[in-house]
């Protein structure tokens, strides 16, 4: 590490010859008094030059008083600023003047001092695009890791909310803040989370997936080990649950750790809204889960081995309307099954104005032209049709793109070995979801390893005055929510 | 890192290959598209001059594809066919059907065929043969009915009706009714394994078409019963007697009873709403005899004499009424079924079995000299639930009758 110097003049030529080429890297010299020399050095376009102008030059420039200022009377006396901070080692202060906070410099004066006046242009707080409610906050993440952490401080106004904060990336510097409620969170899973960050060590880091693939549990896997939101309500009820929260600068999508596979199916909006409505659809995702699943497959593998399973009367239009169709239903299935994700991800990536160009396309592609140029058959486009629409009833995409994947491999194990392949897929998928753990708890918890009380907010979601319970995994250290007793009652209070 | 790691990665990742492409090269060696199949909906067996049986198939023809609107056209006017007709002659069912396969370009599917029809003349010779092949074949449904036919099995399929898509589901859904007997493979194949052994099989035969209409726009239809002695038909029952062979067995769900009161002119009509029926065997002082515990639930649906059918008399009357007139019904059926046909289809050797295991084993091998002599006695109670809406005085007046 090394130090700055005393004399101002070499620290401006370190500085200068660090910052070589970059010309919005600003040097301003100027005096203290008559006599002292000092440098304030400022990166144009991420400090606050009003501010800087008339708290820190115009004071420090029209002082009347001789001889040589003392840096603790120049904080105390002229710097009008909140926030300042000494810096001693040279690194650091380039790393506060590439991160857009000002560094003034006294000539023989020891430390620098760093002015908190960053400031840039940033997106105002907006709706969360990809994870819209009825009934909930409309407020989402922003790109700026300062609003974040004030947008969850203002959910939990307590000072147990923690964060420990650190600098990764060789060259983007971006920095992760990770935060958690002290008394609830389990000091392993911390511990972890602390070592599994420190550990990485990239050129760059410009959005939160970079940091969700080098922690994660098992790199292989399809499924997500870590969640992922925009939604400050959904980060604070993970806090509040014993969770980690992991905030990346530069992106709105922060990171939510340890959880499990029935997370991937819990949208915010379920606890909003009246327990009943939000457990039936609860019911209805885990559902259209499975039919997102194994319908292309299921129907594949009854219409190439089993055709004896349909009843008669839907066998016989089927084959009717698979009559004049060239392909075996394998081939047909994928064709439209890629078509299909084709269409998608179209939408998704073509700039707005073309994107209903899209839509048409695509309803008249899939809807109408191929059946009736005879490529396809119309129960294989009503197959695919539902199986999309059941893919994006899943509240998290990342979980709905994860099932989507492995569609495929199914419908080749079902064009092989009929429904034993759709078994043997299914088989294996539940295998794999045994094997796997996030940050040490495992996936299908709490239903493998059973714990029966936890029911209560996998398969239905109970009213809030009977969830008393953390979830024992992630809240052991701190297991109760509630008293007892909350349930409503128009007699209470009276006897 | 450890070099092995890397090793053992890859050997890993190679049997992963291994094993997926040892399912793909079995992939699909059974594959049959739909495209393929033929779909047989229903069969007929004939027995021909020669000896051997004839096999005969409707197939369906799937037509019509992709421009939705085309099978309604239906065979009507010599549009679009839906059915065809193919026949195989053989020793065995299993051989004719090896012989049909030739005349058909695409694969024979079993899957879907529900209905299998008999000719008296083979159903006389025996059925069990065929039937054999019917449980054993995997691809067959153990739920398809199985008839007798009067006429020609191939003639009854080569039937076009009007109102449904072929003759196969005409017979099935008429054998759901309910109405006669309904027996499946499954059913037959467990009668046939009984205690007594002997079979009963719904009877069909052409019903007349409308005048004027083609020969062939008709339907067959179920109008009484056959009866086996083991697999060979030893007679038949009409209509009214198979009713009481259902009470018998306990397969009653439809009827309706008309009865006229005592000292009246017409009919009180009454639908049956539910009916069990039970068989008690009982042997006593060496006597074989069996009680027929029948039970039912009436609604009246129509009164045409003058009498208060809201008047508790007058239902306990028609109550009386009722199991008497069952209490015939069954009768007929037994004078003919067991005093006749001696054909135990009734279910009365179970019966014993279950209820007299020791005896059934020392007095099984004479059940053949015994069954004709075994006493049915009959105790019905048939309650008469609702009078329908109509619930007021009697619509008929009473001068017409007589007072009361």
């Amino acid at each position: 590490m090394e130090l700055l110097s005393r004399h101002l003049v070499e620290n401006e030529a370190f500085l200068k010859s660090t910052f070589i080429d970059c010309p919005d890297v600003i040097f301003r010299s100027f005096l203290i008094g008559k006599e002292t020399k000092a440098l304030l050095i400022y990166t144009e376009g991420l400090a606050n030059i009003e501010e800087i102008d008339k708290n820190v030059l115009s004071p420090l420039m029209q002082q009347e008083t001789e001889g040589i200022p003392d840096i603790q009377a120049v904080l105390e006396q002229k710097l009008s600023v909140s926030k300042v901070k000494p810096v001693t080692d040279t690194k650091q202060t380039v790393q506060e003047i590439s991160s857009g906070n000002p560094v003034m410099l006294i000539d023989q004066q020891l430390p620098g001092i760093t002015i908190g006046l960053a400031k840039w242009e940033k997106r105002a707080i907006e709706e969360p695009m990809a994870e819209s409610v009825v009934r909930g906050p409309r407020e989402g993440f922003t790109e700026t890791i300062s609003v974040n952490i004030s947008l969850l401080r203002r959910k939990i106004k307590c000072p147990n909310l923690k964060m420990k904060s650190l600098v990764v990336g060789r060259y983007s510097q971006t920095q992760i803040v990770y935060m958690y409620i002290e008394g609830i969170v389990d000091q392993h899973l911390l511990d972890e989370v602390h070592n599994r960050l420190n550990r990485i060590d990239i050129d760059g880091v410009l959005e939160s997936g970079y940091i969700e693939e080098f922690i994660e549990d098992y790199p292989y896997s399809p499924f997500p080990q870590i969640l992922n939101t925009e939604r400050p309500d959904v980060a604070a009820s993970g806090l509040l649950e014993g969770r980690v929260v992991i905030l990346v600068d530069g992106t709105p999508i922060v990171l939510i750790a340890p959880i499990s596979l029935y997370s991937l199916f819990q949208a915010s909006e379920d606890y909003y809204q009246r327990f009943m409505i939000g457990t039936l659809i609860r019911w209805l995702r885990y559902i259209l889960l499975l039919i997102a699943l194994v319908l292309p497959s299921t129907y594949v593998a009854i219409l190439t081995y089993h055709q004896e399973m349909l009843p008669t009367t839907l066998l016989l239009s089927i084959a009717k309307s698979r009559e004049q169709i060239p392909f075996p239903a394998l081939i047909e299935a994928v064709i439209m099954e890629i078509t299909f994700e084709a269409i998608r991800e179209a939408g998704i990536r073509l700039p707005k104005q073309v994107g209903s160009a899209v839509s048409i396309v695509g309803a008249l592609v899939i809807g109408q032209a191929a059946v009736s140029s005879g490529l396809v058959s119309a129960p294989m486009v009503m197959v695919v049709a539902i199986t999309g629409v059941t893919s994006f009833a899943i509240p998290r995409y990342n979980a709905s793109t994860a099932i989507r994947m492995l569609r495929f491999p199914m419908m080749a194990a079902a064009g092989t070995l009929g429904l034993l392949g759709i078994m043997l897929g299914i088989l294996a998928i539940i295998v794999h979801l045994n094997t796997i753990r996030s940050f040490g708890v495992p996936y299908l918890s709490p239903m493998a390893p059973m714990k029966g009380a936890e029911m209560k907010d996998v398969l239905i979601r109970a009213p809030w005055w009977s969830l008393k319970k953390r979830p024992r995994l992630t809240g052991y250290s701190n297991t109760n929510r509630q008293p007892e007793g909350q349930k409503p009652n128009p007699l209470k209070g009276t006897e | 890192m450890n070099p092995d790691y890397g090793q053992a990665n890859l050997r890993k990742i190679f049997f992963l290959f291994l094993i997926v492409f040892v399912t793909l090269l079995t992939g699909c060696w059974d594959r049959k598209e739909v495209n393929d199949l033929a779909l047989i909906r229903g069969a007929g067996i004939d027995k021909k001059q020669n000896g051997k049986m004839e096999l005969t198939v409707l197939l369906y023809i799937p037509k019509g594809g992709s421009s939705s609107e085309q099978g309604m056209e239906g065979p009507g006017g010599g549009g679009t066919m839906q059915t065809l007709i193919r026949s195989a002659q053989g020793n065995t069912i299993a051989e004719a059907m090896s012989i049909l396969q030739e005349k058909l370009p695409r694969k024979i599917f079993w899957g879907h065929c529900e209905v299998f029809i008999f000719n008296e003349a083979i159903a006389k010779e025996g059925i069990a043969e065929d039937v054999d092949f019917f449980i054993r074949m995997p691809e067959l449904r153990e739920r398809s009915q199985l008839f007798i036919s009067k006429e020609r099995a191939r003639k009854i399929l080569s039937l076009l009706p009007p109102l449904e898509r072929d003759l196969a589901e005409v017979v099935r859904e008429l054998g759901e009714e309910k109405i006669g007997m309904t027996v499946t493979t499954k059913d037959f194949a467990e009668m046939l394994v009984s205690e007594a052994g002997d079979t009963a099989i719904p009877w069909i035969k052409i019903l007349p078409p409308i005048e004027g209409q083609e020969e062939k726009r008709t339907i067959a239809y179920i109008t009484g019963t056959a009866i086996f002695k083991r697999d060979k038909m030893v007679g038949k029952i009409d209509d009214s007697l198979t009713r009481g062979l259902l009470w018998l067995r306990d397969e009653v769900r439809y009827s309706t009873i008309s009865v006229t009161p005592k000292g009246k002119k017409g009919f009180v009509s009454m639908k049956l709403l539910r009916a069990n029926s039970k068989i008690v065997p009982k042997i006593r002082n060496g006597k074989w005899e069996v009680v027929l515990k029948a039970e039912a639930d009436d609604d009246i649906m129509q009164n045409t004499t003058d009498i208060d059918v809201t008047n508790p008399k007058v239902v306990k009357a028609l109550e009386q009424q009722l199991n008497s007139q069952l209490a015939n019904r069954v009768n007929e059926t037994l004078k003919e079924v067991q005093k006749d046909m001696k054909a135990d289809v009734f279910g009365f050797a179970d019966a014993f079995h279950r209820e007299y295991p020791e005896v059934w084993k020392k007095e099984k091998h004479r059940w053949n000299e015994i069954f004709p002599n075994v006493k049915v006695t009959i105790a019905s109670k048939i309650k008469i639930q609702r009078q329908g809406m109509q619930s007021g005085h009697p619509l008929i007046s009473s001068e017409k009758g007589q007072a009361e």
